[in-house]
């Protein structure tokens, strides 16, 4: 075999397609589409070479700062593998979709490819300060694209999203020291100081949980720590927003469940911080449901949906159970797709119409029959339509968390309820009615950008039906969490 | 007494020689031909550093054990040979076919010199010597652009504030020898204090005049004029090589000699450290001027390395020790690229106005003039955007990896409050170092810039190579920073 199927390889790739983008500028966007489109295909070969899931494979091990214990180590196992295959999905399909847009190429492109780079990273490290440097690497191309290719607000929002999001990862990083000092085993292996997590005295272990879980939680981020999230996702351009709410919130919910997650029994005060993060769920789901209820802006009605969205993946984890768990796992992967179709389909609206206010539109069916078809597709789906992905993943975390949550589980149900509500509500006053003469005319998307979209519908409707290929690997995992809790 | 003798018992100041050696024949050839002198000291220094490198494991001490030549004081005077070329680099063409460069040569090699010789010294008497020859040549550098009022104001200010602070130093000194009997550091170091007002006096005015050097608050003053007015090059080898003179000198003086005063300085430390970080950073947020912003950013740099005198008055415990003085020599070694390479970039912008005739109604290095640069001097603007990025702290840089050591021996040695006002600090300084990057990449350029100046590239990428390798390949030199280290265990 020519080429050994690598975890630094797939992180390695698209780096150097960064590097040749910028360089051979005319051939940017091709040089983009095939560079991102190598962990897509690495990821799938590891997925069908994978024996069990719930181990870690692919280990990769090499020396970085030995002074202190950090070492360059990687590894996949059924929690980042899906992840990976979305990251690997949602790149190319993005590039795709910006391919006609007027993003100067050559900077453009290598910002993603390097974004692409770090977010392999963070799935797959397994030392915690690699995992923090990808981490914070992620911000530095994001910081770029929302600054340079954004809308009318972008400074304030680079910024803000930028340093937010820093401050936060800040505090996690104390708590990582805290962690490694105090417990003294001299590595900073993501499993072994999990692992010396509960020989640490009691206050200190709530402590040091507490500032570790704050930088997920903005990451993904719950309520009331989503204030970066509306001026980001608003003023990025597109593709930027797709990425940050498709696999960037993913990160945080990914941090939560690898490493929050098998600290949480060692926890002194359990019981609190599962209420904790129970009631931040349920916050989560009916603030960003009823936030969504109340804007007139597409855009931002779709970013507080995220925020609802999300909060499931808390209620998984605070529930206990491998069901719910999976679920919530499941939710990310499939709520990564959904909102990738949802925010190039505004993308596509904005471009098109002129505008993106649910007001000023209207009646667009009857001109732009493909993206009203579409959108119905993409909202559908992110009420939970049974069907669809986002159904199964939402009745699984809902039904598994039922046994120990009650309360909690019939609140959200509630959110459910105002999601199809204001979905249903956009989709009257947006895509039917009489159409809104003052729009002048308007052309149906073309089809370089239907092609995307129109895969992404297909694999929600394709893992709503069959949910088991990713699903497998999820359970593999939860079983694995369940036993350990 | 042949060449054999006294190459095998002072052989170690070769590097030191040779740089004298260098900086004479300048001098001289500087009447004639000066064409060739930039050149002249880029070798000079490359052979010193070579020479030091070669030597960098050594242990001897000379003259009557006033000087001392260990990997602590070869580790510095890497560290300034390496500003030391980059200065030079970049001046080959800032002061390319100016009258007086034979000068401006010669005190910078004089100037390295002194520093070198404060890396070795082990005396107070050589300390003191070496210090005034490395800071009076850095005054006459200072000024050394006559026809600009505000580089004689820069030299004038530096020089006046520098001679007040050398006198509290020579104060502190001479109280210390009054106390003890001794004017050598291993002698200090055995020596058991008994704690009255001259100990006090004394420990208080050498923190005083050297907090001066390393622009810690409230010793700072100076500093923004300074390095605002200077010609950029001489801002760059003061900010990234004259004030690590002034901590080596901190560290041999205060945590080497005075040893035994950790109690007593533990508080101090602590004070200056946190007020140094936060003021450096508050400051640094609204200034226009990038040099100054720069200045202010070295502030709370040199608070960030202060906190190493912090965390080992609070304990002794050698592997926190060891971390902290290993993470603060790192810090020192990439502080040297990211602000050197810093400064040079703004220089090389503040050149290219003046070569391109460019009026602009403001200051040469104020914010305004960055707008766009990374359209117009693209290698410029990419490199200063990752050394600003490094002095934030954001991984995959050489700042990254200096914070994560000097922060993590702050919550080792039990200072979690002390690392989570850094970090707090650090955060914050992120604002200000991301509003340049802002402004270089997507505002739109005024002007047009004729093609970048090849020295200042050079150099520039020097800077970036050394920043981005210690970011990415860092074990190494960690291991080579915590092996110096030890000698303060």
């Amino acid at each position: 075999m020519v080429f050994t199927i690598t975890i630094s390889s797939m992180i390695l790739i698209p780096f150097i397609g960064a590097l040749l983008a910028s360089i051979f500028r005319g051939g940017a966007k091709a040089i983009a589409l095939v560079f991102s489109l190598v962990p897509l295909v690495i990821s799938l070969s590891m997925y069908q070479q994978i024996h069990d899931p719930s181990t870690l494979s692919y280990v990769e091990h090499y020396g970085w700062i030995s002074a202190l214990g950090i070492s360059l180590k990687f590894g996949i196992d059924g929690l980042s593998l899906p992840l990976l295959i979305l990251t690997g999905i949602v790149f190319p399909l993005t590039i795709i979709y910006s391919w006609r847009l007027p993003y100067t190429p050559h900077v453009f492109y290598p910002l993603m490819l390097v974004l692409e780079s770090a977010l392999i990273g963070v799935f797959t490290a397994l030392d915690f300060i690699i995992f923090y440097i990808f981490w914070e690497l992620t911000l530095i191309p994001l910081y770029f694209v929302i600054g340079m290719f954004g809308g009318p607000k972008r400074e304030h929002a680079a910024i803000k999203f930028f340093i937010y999001t820093h401050v936060g990862s800040l505090v996690m990083l104390l708590g990582v020291f805290a962690l490694y000092f105090e417990s003294g085993i001299g590595s900073f292996d993501l499993l072994s100081l999990i692992g010396a997590f509960s020989t640490l005295s009691p206050d200190l272990r709530n402590i040091i949980f507490l500032a570790i879980l704050f930088g997920f939680l903005v990451k993904l981020p719950s309520v009331p720590f989503h204030g970066w999230l509306p001026d980001a996702y608003c003023e990025a351009p597109t593709p930027g927003t797709v990425v940050i709410a498709s696999l960037l919130s993913k990160m945080g919910a990914y941090g939560i469940l690898r490493i929050s997650l098998p600290m949480l029994p060692a926890v002194p005060s359990l019981s609190l911080f599962v209420k904790i993060l129970a009631i931040l769920g349920v916050v989560s789901i009916l603030y960003g449901a009823f936030l969504a209820l109340a804007q007139t802006d597409l855009k931002r009605m779709i970013a507080f949906s995220s925020v609802s969205h999300m909060g499931y993946v808390l209620i998984g984890v605070a529930s206990f159970s491998a069901l719910s768990l999976s679920g919530a796992m499941f939710q990310m992967f499939s709520h990564g797709l959904i909102i990738a179709l949802l925010f190039m389909l505004v993308g596509v609206i904005q471009s098109n119409t002129g505008t993106r206010m649910i007001p000023e539109l209207g009646g667009i069916a009857n001109k732009m029959p493909v993206v009203a078809f579409l959108v119905m597709g993409g909202f559908l789906a992110s009420l939970g339509l049974p069907g669809m992905s986002g159904f199964v993943a939402e009745f699984l975390t809902l039904m598994g968390a039922y046994p120990s949550l009650p309360v909690y589980v019939l609140l959200a149900l509630i959110g459910v309820l105002i999601t199809a509500s204001y979905y249903i509500w956009a989709m009257q006053r947006a895509l039917f009615g009489p159409y809104n003469e003052n729009l002048g005319e308007v052309k149906d998307v073309g089809a370089i950008q239907m092609l995307p979209m129109a895969i992404l519908l297909g694999l929600i409707v394709l893992f709503g039906l069959n949910p088991a290929p990713i699903l497998k690997l999820f359970e593999a995992v939860s079983v694995m969490v369940e036993v350990l809790i | 007494m042949n060449v054999d003798w006294i190459l095998s018992n002072y052989g170690v100041l070769l590097p030191e020689a040779v740089l004298t050696l260098f900086a004479f024949a300048i001098l001289l050839i500087g009447l004639k031909y000066r064409s060739v002198l930039g050149y002249l000291a880029f070798v000079g220094a490359v052979v010193s550093l070579g020479l030091v490198i070669m030597n960098f494991s050594v242990n001897a001490t000379l003259l009557y054990n006033s000087l001392v030549f260990d990997p602590l004081s070869q580790f510095f005077k890497v560290v300034f040979l390496l500003v030391t070329l980059l200065t030079i680099i970049a001046s080959i063409r800032y002061y390319h076919g100016n009258v007086h460069q034979g000068e401006y040569y010669f005190l910078l090699l004089i100037a390295t010199v002194g520093m070198m010789f404060v890396a070795s010294a082990n005396d107070l008497v050589s300390l003191f010597v070496a210090f005034e020859l490395g800071s009076i040549a850095t005054y006459v550098l200072a000024a050394f652009d006559k026809d600009n009022p505000r580089s004689i104001e820069a030299g004038f200010k530096y020089f006046m504030i520098g001679a007040l602070s050398s006198a509290i130093l020579l104060l502190g000194m001479s109280l210390l020898y009054g106390i003890t009997g001794t004017t050598n550091f291993t002698a200090l170091s055995q020596m058991s204090f008994e704690m009255s007002g001259y100990t006090l006096a004394a420990l208080v005015l050498i923190i005083a005049g050297l907090g001066f050097k390393m622009a810690l608050v409230p010793f700072h003053m100076w500093a923004p004029d300074t390095y605002q007015g200077a010609p950029t090059v001489v801002s760059a080898m003061l900010a990234a090589g004259s004030k690590k003179m002034g901590f080596v000198a901190a560290f041999k003086l205060i945590i080497l000699a005075l040893i035994a005063l950790r109690t007593e300085w533990y508080m101090v430390f602590a004070i200056i450290s946190v007020i140094t970080m936060t003021y450096g950073n508050l400051v640094a947020l609204t200034q226009r001027s990038l040099k100054r912003m720069l200045a202010y950013s070295s502030i709370a740099q040199a608070g960030y390395i202060a906190m190493a005198f912090v965390v080992v008055s609070h304990t002794n415990v050698d592997s926190v020790v060891n971390l902290a003085m290993g993470g603060a020599l790192f810090y020192i070694l990439s502080h040297a690229f990211m602000k050197g390479g810093a400064f040079l970039a703004v220089g090389a912008v503040g050149y290219m106005l003046l070569r391109d005739r460019i009026k602009v109604d403001v200051e040469e290095d104020d914010i305004d003039n960055f707008a766009g640069l990374s359209k117009t001097a693209p290698i410029t603007a990419f490199s200063l955007a990752v050394f600003l990025f490094a002095l934030a702290g954001i991984p995959l840089t050489a700042g990254f990896v200096s914070k994560l050591l000097i922060f993590s021996s702050a919550i080792y040695g039990g200072l979690a409050w002390l690392a989570v006002i850094a970090i707090l600090n650090s955060a914050l300084s992120l604002f200000y170092y991301a509003r340049v990057v802002k402004v270089m990449y997507w505002d739109k350029p005024k002007f047009v810039l004729k093609g970048e100046p090849t020295a200042y590239v050079v150099a520039v990428l020097l800077a970036l190579l050394g920043t981005v390798l210690l970011g990415v390949y860092p074990g190494p030199f960690v291991d080579v920073a915590m092996k110096v280290a030890e000698v303060f265990l």
